[in-house]
Parts: structure tokens; sequence; C-alpha cells
């Protein structure tokens, strides 16, 4: 969870002249002769938190799906500290150090909440199979310490200590979208991703989120892509927007900027009405 | 914004490798069914200087491939809607070839009956092989498959399998457990004609004559129909089919129901053509047509029938130039094959389309 | 994916747990009676008893059935050509443990009289392990392809290379092997007979008294036991749980998809090579034709009786259907039919009653008589059914 960001200059500053944690460089995705994401380029700054918004069927999730590996880009190039990530394995992605979570929340419905967050440490773990049948004392002691850091981060996100023996299917909405991104973090990320988190949140609810994002950021020194929908969050927590409509990227910049933007407001804004 | 300096980008070469790839995926495939009639058109050429023993394989392999073809359709049929693969319709044709040896029976159909009665009685048999196998694939369905609906897919697949063994163990308590001869009715070896070096028998003539139109028909009903339409709409999206007022549970026992009858009517052709039959013909046949079916490209009728053909020729070949007792190894050699580098099948993209 | 959907933002009203059935205590206390049980059972058998000889059949089952359980239990990849392993952990006795290579005068820590006939003759417990690594290896073999496929694909590939499998078995007495006077399997005729066991420090196995057998089946079965719970509750186990559920969620946590399923290929196949090498030795044969579908089906339906990816389920599912193919049906109902003035042998109703068997556990009680929590939440609440196709390239 440590950070091992190089130059570390103060949250808020310029982002523009942070290292660049991930570049997206002229990334299209066609399926099936229907093109879904075209021609996008976009950098996400260390430490910052960014947003790329859109009206339904933008593109969105497809263009988060080819960061994380799901999908590969028809053309283009991604790189992730500095490496080129273009069409790498979903899990070898989250092993350098991508996390995200899911719109529609996948969690394993039939673990725990703290199962689900042992899982998302996976890639952190060393148990080989041998080590497994024979329960070596390394391979004991690695699974009490992650039963120790999955408490802990599921009290980072505000879980409840009674519920983290809970099964996933069991939880409420809220609970579930935390325990997703606690599972997210046992990864240990230095990019974490999320898919329209706010989806079916209360005010109350999107507001709490929106200070774990902070506290994320500055506490845990995370860079955070966000998907979103509720234009309030996006507002108020991103350094930076990233507009896209009909998979091309139709304008960029801070907050305010875009929220004044006419081709935003014709193709998004307006449309929300 | 940071992106300005981007460096050029590689998107001349990514889609000529992709079209490479494409190609290779599309065509290899062909190139791979080709194997084994260039490699035995090429040795006979050497050997004897004439393709007419290879041409007599095909030919025989075309007409044999139109049963599987038949039996291909159905699978086609209940996947492209139901996405299930109903491993129990392999056994639904050996029932069709039971319940035809066993009405020939009743109806005392023999080498001795005149053509008059032997067309009516086969017509009658056929009739009556298709409303049963239509039936009793309406029934698997009812029983087996509509209440595990909502359950993971391997649920069904698995009820699928019990059933199939049910109607296995049928047909041996039927007709015990050797291959067991029914009369040769059409006297189905004896050679109509040798065309261009080819030889025809009347087996040939027969499942050509009667397949194909079948074939046409159903295919023709299905994309013109109501059904049709029907069917489209709930391999779609069922919930939305159910929205615009479809019945989606009777589509899919009409589903069902042609894909059974199409079964019965492969069962007869069989009977005829092999002149015996028994309990376990039906999992080898099975197999062989839902290979058909996914070479075709599943849920795709044309691609099921297709599929049906080429099997129907590399089985010929094996059997004749390899050895029969290797054909099931080959043909599911391909069948790995296709499934691991086209699980599209040879025709169509990804789709769920019944049509 | 089924966990939750905006719609069901109240909290669910039911409410599931993977607690309940035995407390912890009574569940090591019902373990341990029952094993002292297992362990002292031939003791009150006769030493050549044919109901004795059922148990040892019914032990190599549990084994069988304890490693598919791993593939389709635990991994969720359902594997129709089980009988595959079956096979090559048999063809290692038959290889590496007779007469067969009458050529080869091969001895590996064997002693007795065995020194005097020719062939290869090995020490079962390197037999054991060859078969093991063979299967494995075949196991990885056969699972390659079937990685990117959907579920029912699997099952039909691995069907398929069963087949093949058997296909080979049974015309593997025409594949010449480059040596000597050597084929590869000899067929329906069958490699016939095979050694008997040689441990160390004991006396050699012989068809007179069956307890050493039974013993030594039933310390393989405890052997596997621990293997398979130990996987289970090990990072491997959380993985396959996970793949199983959501391939795309776990592969997005880290878990790589194709070494996890690997994991899961190769250790059932081990595991069922370890029952086919002892069902060869104690069969005393290795027949091409004991390799058909329908033995892939007979175990499949062991564990889906059971309940599915439960260890103590499929150890009930194992014994139970094993008895009622080797006891049940063939001694105890057999006059049935007659008396109810039936003209046919109960013996050739096996398949049907188990094709039966499997048609009614899937639909009235798919979670198996001794279901693992988990699978029954799956089961009902459809978890696992979630759209899953991704680009993930193996």
């Amino acid at each position: 969870m440590t950070s091992s960001t190089a130059a570390d200059p103060p949250a808020g500053g310029d982002t523009a002249s942070r290292a660049a944690l991930m570049t997206v460089q002229g990334v299209s995705k066609v399926f099936g002769g229907l093109t879904a994401v075209s021609d996008v380029s976009f950098t996400i700054p260390s430490r910052s938190i960014v947003s790329v918004i859109g009206p339904n069927g933008a593109g969105k999730t497809t263009f988060f799906n080819m960061l994380t590996g799901l999908y590969k880009p028809t053309v283009g190039r991604i790189t992730f500290l500095g490496k080129d990530v273009t069409g790498t394995r979903p899990d070898l992605i989250t092993k350098m150090g991508v996390a995200r979570t899911f719109q529609n929340i996948r969690l394993f419905g039939t673990m725990s909440a703290l199962e689900n967050v042992l899982v998302g440490q996976h890639a952190r773990m060393k148990a080989g199979i041998v080590g497994s049948i024979l329960r070596t004392p390394g391979v004991r002691k690695e699974e009490e310490r992650i039963r120790v850091v999955g408490r802990e981060i599921l009290d980072f996100v505000g879980m409840p200590a009674s519920s983290f023996d809970q099964l996933a299917i069991n939880l409420s909405y809220g609970d579930q979208r935390r325990v997703e991104i606690a599972r997210a973090l046992a990864s240990e990320p230095k990019l974490l991703l999320l898919d329209e988190p706010t989806a079916g949140m209360n005010p109350n609810e999107s507001d709490r989120l929106t200070q774990l994002m902070r506290r994320l950021r500055d506490e845990r020194d995370l860079t955070i892509l966000l998907i979103e929908h509720d234009m309030k969050v996006v507002m108020g927590v991103s350094e930076r927007v990233t507009v896209l409509d009909h998979g091309t990227k139709i304008a960029e910049g801070d907050p305010a900027t875009v929220r004044s933007d006419p081709a935003v407001v014709e193709a998004y804004l307006g449309k929300q009405g | 914004m940071a992106t300005t300096d981007a460096p050029p980008l590689p998107s001349a070469a990514a889609p000529a490798r992709n079209i490479f790839a494409e190609l290779l995926s599309k065509y290899g495939l062909f190139a791979v069914l080709l194997a084994l009639p260039v490699f035995y058109g090429i040795k006979d050429l050497r050997d004897q200087g004439d393709l007419s023993p290879l041409a007599t394989n095909i030919f025989q392999g075309l007409s044999n491939g139109s049963i599987w073809a038949l039996i291909a359709v159905g699978y086609t049929l209940v996947y492209g809607i139901i996405e299930l693969i109903n491993f129990a319709h392999g056994e639904n044709f050996m029932i069709g070839s039971f319940v035809s040896a066993g009405l020939w029976g009743t109806l005392g159909l023999t080498l001795a009956t005149g053509p008059l009665g032997l067309v009516l009685g086969l017509l009658l048999t056929l009739i009556v092989a298709m409303v049963t196998c239509g039936s009793l694939n309406v029934m698997i369905e009812k029983v087996a498959y509509r209440p595990l609906r909502s359950a993971p897919k391997l649920a069904p697949l698995i009820t699928a399998v019990g059933f199939s063994f049910i109607l296995q163990n049928v047909g041996l308590l039927w007709l015990g457990g050797s291959p067991a001869g029914v009369p040769d009715l059409l006297r189905a070896q004896d050679e109509v004609a040798t065309i261009i070096g080819i030889r025809v028998q009347r087996a040939d003539i027969l499942a050509i004559l009667v397949t194909i139109p079948l074939v046409i028909a159903m295919v023709t009903f299905i994309n013109k129909s109501r059904l049709g339409k029907a069917m489209r709409a709930t391999a779609q999206d069922p919930d939305a089919a159910r929205l615009q007022g479809i019945n989606v549970d009777t589509t899919i026992s009409l589903t069902f129901l042609i894909g059974g009858m199409l079964a019965g009517a492969a069962g007869l052709i069989y009977a005829l053509y092999q002149t015996t039959i028994w309990f376990f013909q039906g999992f080898q046949a099975g197999l062989i047509a839902f290979t058909a079916a996914v070479m075709g490209g599943i849920g795709n009728l044309k691609g099921a029938v297709l599929g049906g053909l080429i099997i129907g020729v590399i089985q010929q070949i094996s059997d004749s130039r390899i050895g029969s007792e290797w054909t099931p190894a080959i043909v599911f050699g391909y069948l790995v094959l296709v499934m691991v580098f086209r699980p599209q099948g040879l025709i169509g993209e990804e789709t769920r389309e019944a049509g | 994916m089924a966990v939750a959907s905006p719609a069901q933002s109240t909290p669910a009203p039911k409410r599931y747990s993977l607690e309940g059935g035995l407390p912890p205590v009574a569940g090591k206390v019902l373990f341990v009676a029952l094993a002292v049980f297992a362990v002292l059972l031939p003791l009150l058998l006769d030493p050549i008893s044919s109901l004795l000889s059922d148990c040892i059949i019914a032990l190599a089952f549990v084994i069988m059935a304890l490693g598919l359980n791993v593939v389709v239990g635990f991994a969720g990849l359902l594997d129709l050509g089980y009988v595959a392993f079956f096979a090559i952990g048999a063809y290692a006795v038959g290889w590496f443990a007779s007469g067969f290579f009458v050529d080869a005068n091969v001895y590996v820590g064997v002693s007795g009289f065995v020194l005097n006939l020719p062939g290869i003759h090995t020490n079962f417990l390197i037999v054991l392990l060859a078969a093991m690594i063979l299967c494995a290896i075949g196991g990885i073999l056969i699972g390659l392809p079937t990685l990117r496929l959907r579920g029912d694909y699997i099952a039909i590939v691995t069907l398929a290379f069963g087949e093949i499998i058997r296909v080979f078995a049974v015309n593997g007495d025409q594949i010449a092997l480059p040596f000597g006077d050597a084929n590869l399997t000899a067929g329906r005729q069958g490699i016939t007979p095979v050694d008997q066991i040689q441990l160390p420090f004991l006396p050699q196995f012989t068809q007179l008294d069956l307890r050493p057998w039974y013993w030594l089946v039933l310390a393989l079965v405890f052997v596997t036991l621990f293997v398979v719970i130990r996987l289970r509750d090990s990072r491997l186990g959380r993985a396959w749980i996970a793949i199983r559920e959501d391939e795309v969620a776990a592969a997005s946590m880290g878990v790589p998809l194709v070494k996890t399923k690997l994991y899961a290929y190769a250790v059932g196949a081990a595991i069922g090579g370890v029952s086919g090498a002892f069902q060869a030795s104690y069969l005393n044969t290795v027949n091409a034709d004991q390799f058909a579908f329908s033995f892939s089906i007979f175990v499949l339906a062991m564990i889906i009786l059971g309940g599915l990816g439960s260890v103590w389920g499929v150890v009930f599912g194992a014994v139970l259907l094993s008895f009622i193919n080797s006891y049940l049906i063939p001694d105890v109902l057999r006059t049935v039919p007659k008396s109810l003035g039936l003209e046919f042998e109960l013996t050739d109703l096996g398949f049907g009653i188990f094709g039966f068997l499997l048609l009614i556990v899937m639909v009235l009680r798919p979670e198996g008589l001794l279901p693992e929590k988990r699978r029954q939440i799956e089961l009902t609440e459809g978890v696992g059914t979630g759209e899953s196709t991704f680009e993930v390239r193996a």
C-alpha cells in the first residue's frame, strides 16, 4: 500500500507537470465494424484524481476495460510506469499495480467480505501448490498476514467489524461497493480505477465515498481514475475531467473549463437536462 | 495537455497483422479440412493416375453427411435459441431408427412388399418417426431443461447427459446390446449408375432426395414464418421477446419439436441406409452431428448443413482409407481443432441468431 | 452478475451463511469414529469375501471422485472425459509393472519371483508417481485447448479427448513401438496379468488376502482427502472459487486464469491416475474396454449425487454409487425384474439408473445429498451465470 512514486509534488499542484503514471496514446476499439472507442489519448498524472465522463454508450467502460487488460485495443498504445501494457493480461496488469471496481459490482457472492479481500491479495502472495498442501511455516505466516491486512483494509473503507465474515451476497448495496473498493485496494495498486462507484448511492453515501477517495490519494498516495455519471461527484473531486462522446474525446481540462465547454454542454449536460 | 508530445503510433502495422491473423483464422480451418482429401487425391493420382476412388469417397461422404446435417440442424436450432447443448439429441435420433424399424414390423414391410405399399408404408413411418421424436424432444425440454433455465449452465448439460443415458438404456432393453439388422427395404447397396467413375447407390439417392428438400423446407420455414421471427427474438433477448408478446415457452417448445422431427427423419433414413441399428448409434452420431454444428457455426442453420456434409466426407475418407476404427478419433480431433481455433465456426460471426 | 443490482439496494430478505451443519467438534468426532471403523472393517470380514472386494473398489472410486471434484466442484470446469486419467494411470501399471514389454528386462525396486519374469517391473510406489506425472501432463495437455472456451464447450472438448484416448487404447495394438516386438496398449485383449503390489517392509500382496489391498487404498484415500482439503482452504482454493464464480473479476483481481485452471486439471488428473494405477493392479488387468464414456459419467454422478464441491458429500456419493453398482444391482436386486414378470437383466439397467439419478438430483436437489454451502447458494441464487466473455489471451 506504500507509494513508490519518486517525485512527490504537493497534491493539487499543476497536474501537467507531474510524472505520468499511465499514458494512453491514440487508442481505438472496434467490435465487428462498430467503433466503440476512437483515437483517445490521455494521461494520468501520479497522485491525482482524474475522471472520464460521458453520456451512456459513450465508450467509457470499453475504455476502462482496455486499461485493465480485459479488452485489447484495436490500435494504440497504453503504458503504465513507463512499460508498454497494451494487450497485457489483466492479472499481470493488476500485479503491476492497477486495480479496479466494476460498474455492476462483481464481488464473489458466496465469499465473505474478508475472503473477497483475501482474493484481492492473490497477486501479492507466494504460496505455491506444494507449500499449500504441506502448509509450511511460510505459508502459515502468509495466511495470517493477509487476514490482518484484509481486516485493516475493510476497516479503512469503513466496514463495521461485524460484517467482515458476512457473505457478500448478504451485504447492503453500499457495503458491497465498499468491499469492492477494499478488494481492489488489497492488491496494493498504484492506480485505482473506479467504474461509477456512486451509482445507486444516496447523496450522503456518495459524499462519504468522495471523502474516501481523497483519503486514498492523500494517505495512501494512490492515483484514482473515476468513471462517473454523477456530475456533482466528478466536479467536486477531480483535478481534471475528460469527456467522451460516441467513443471520441470531445473535451479535456479542469472541471470548471469542461463544465462551460459548449461541446460538452451540447453532448452531455444538454442531454441530461 | 500532456498528450501533445505523443510519439508516433504503431497504427500502420497493427491492422495489417490483424488482417493476417483473421485470414489465418478464417481460412486456416478450410485448409486443415482440405488436408485429408488433397492428400489422398495426390496419392490416388500417383498410384493409379485416377481420381475416381476419391470422387466416390466424396460422393458417398456427402450422402452420408446429409444424415448428419439433419441431426446437426436440431443441435444448432436448440443452441441458437437457449444456448444449450441438447446432449440427448443423438439418442433421440437413435429412437427414431428404432421406432421406424419397429413400425416396419408392425406394418409388415419386407423385401417382398410392392413399390406402392413400400412408398406408402415408408411415408407413414416417416410421419410416425418425426412425430414421436418431436414429442420426445419437447418432453425432454419440459422435464430436464425448463426447470433449470436460470441455473448455472452446467446444470442443464448434466441433466442432458442423464437423459441421454436413460434413452440409451431404453434402446438397450429394446433391441439388446449388439447391432440388429433391419430389412434392407430399398436394397440400399444396389448400384444405380456409375457417373464419371463415381458409383451411385440407391442409398445415396435416398439420402439426398429426402434430406435436401427437408432441410430446405425447414430453413425456409424458419426464415419466413412468424415462428422463425419469434425464435430469433427469443434467441436475442428472452425478456424483450416476452414484452413484445412472444410466448417464449411455446417458442422454445416448438424449436425442440422441429429439431426432434428432423432427428426422427434422420433416424428413418439411417435405418434404410445402413440397414443395421443399435442402441449406441446415437452417441456417436450425436457427437459427429454436434461437431458438424460447431464447424458450421453453432446457431447457423446453413452452417449446420455445410458442417454435416463436410464431416460426412471426412468420415468416409477416414473409413475407407485409414480404417473405420480410427474415424471417431479423427472426427473428434477435428472437433477439438474447430472449437479451439475457430469456435464461431466456418461461416458466420459470433451470433446467437437462429437463422 | 447476480450479487446485486441497484434494484436490490434494500437489504436482501434472505441471508445466507456458510455456517450450519455439524458443529466443528461433532464433525471431528464423527470423522475419527468413521475413520476407525474404516480401518477396523476388514477384521470383521472374510479376507477374500466379495464384500471386502466391493469395499476396495468403492474406496478406489472415492479417490477418483475426489479428483474429479477438484476440477468440476472446486474450479467449476465440467470435465466429461475424466476416464482418460483412469486409462493413463492404468497403462502406467501396464507399461511399467507387467510382462507386457517382453523384450525388456528392467527391474526397479522389486524382489522375489518377478525377477525371473520378462518385461518391465517397477515398484508400485514408483509406478504411482509415474502415473501421477503422466496424468498431470495429460491433464494439462487436455486442459490447454479448453482454457478460452465457455463452460459447455469445455465439457464437449474434454469428452472428445476422452473418446480419442479410448480409441487409441482400443486400437493401440496396431501401433508398433520402435523397440522389440511391442505395441502401445494391447487393445481389447488387454494387458494381463500385471504385477501384484510390493511395498517396502511388507509381504507381497496376493489375491488370497484382500486386507492389505484394502488398507493400502484406504491410506490413499486419507492422503487424497488431506491434499484436497488443504488445497481447498489455500490461496489456490480461493482462486478456484473466484474463477468459478466470476472469471472477469478474478482476472482483474490478479488471479492468473490459465495457471489456476491448469492446476485444477493437473491435480484432478493426478488423483485420477492414482486411482487408475491402483485399480489396474487390483483388478490385475488393463483393458481398453474399461475406458468408456460411461465411466466418466459414473464418476460425475457420484459427485453430483454427493454434492458438487463438498468433499464429504463426494466421499459419500462415491461409496453409495459404487455399492449400488457392484453390490445392490448385481447381487441384491437382481431377481426383482423376474419376480415382477419382466424379461430383462437388472445389470443391463446400470446406465439408465445412473442417468436417471443425474436427472433427478439435478432437477430436485442440485446441491446434492451433503451439499457444500457455497455451491448451494450459487445454485439457488444463480451466482456464476453472469456474462464472462472477454479477450484474455492465454
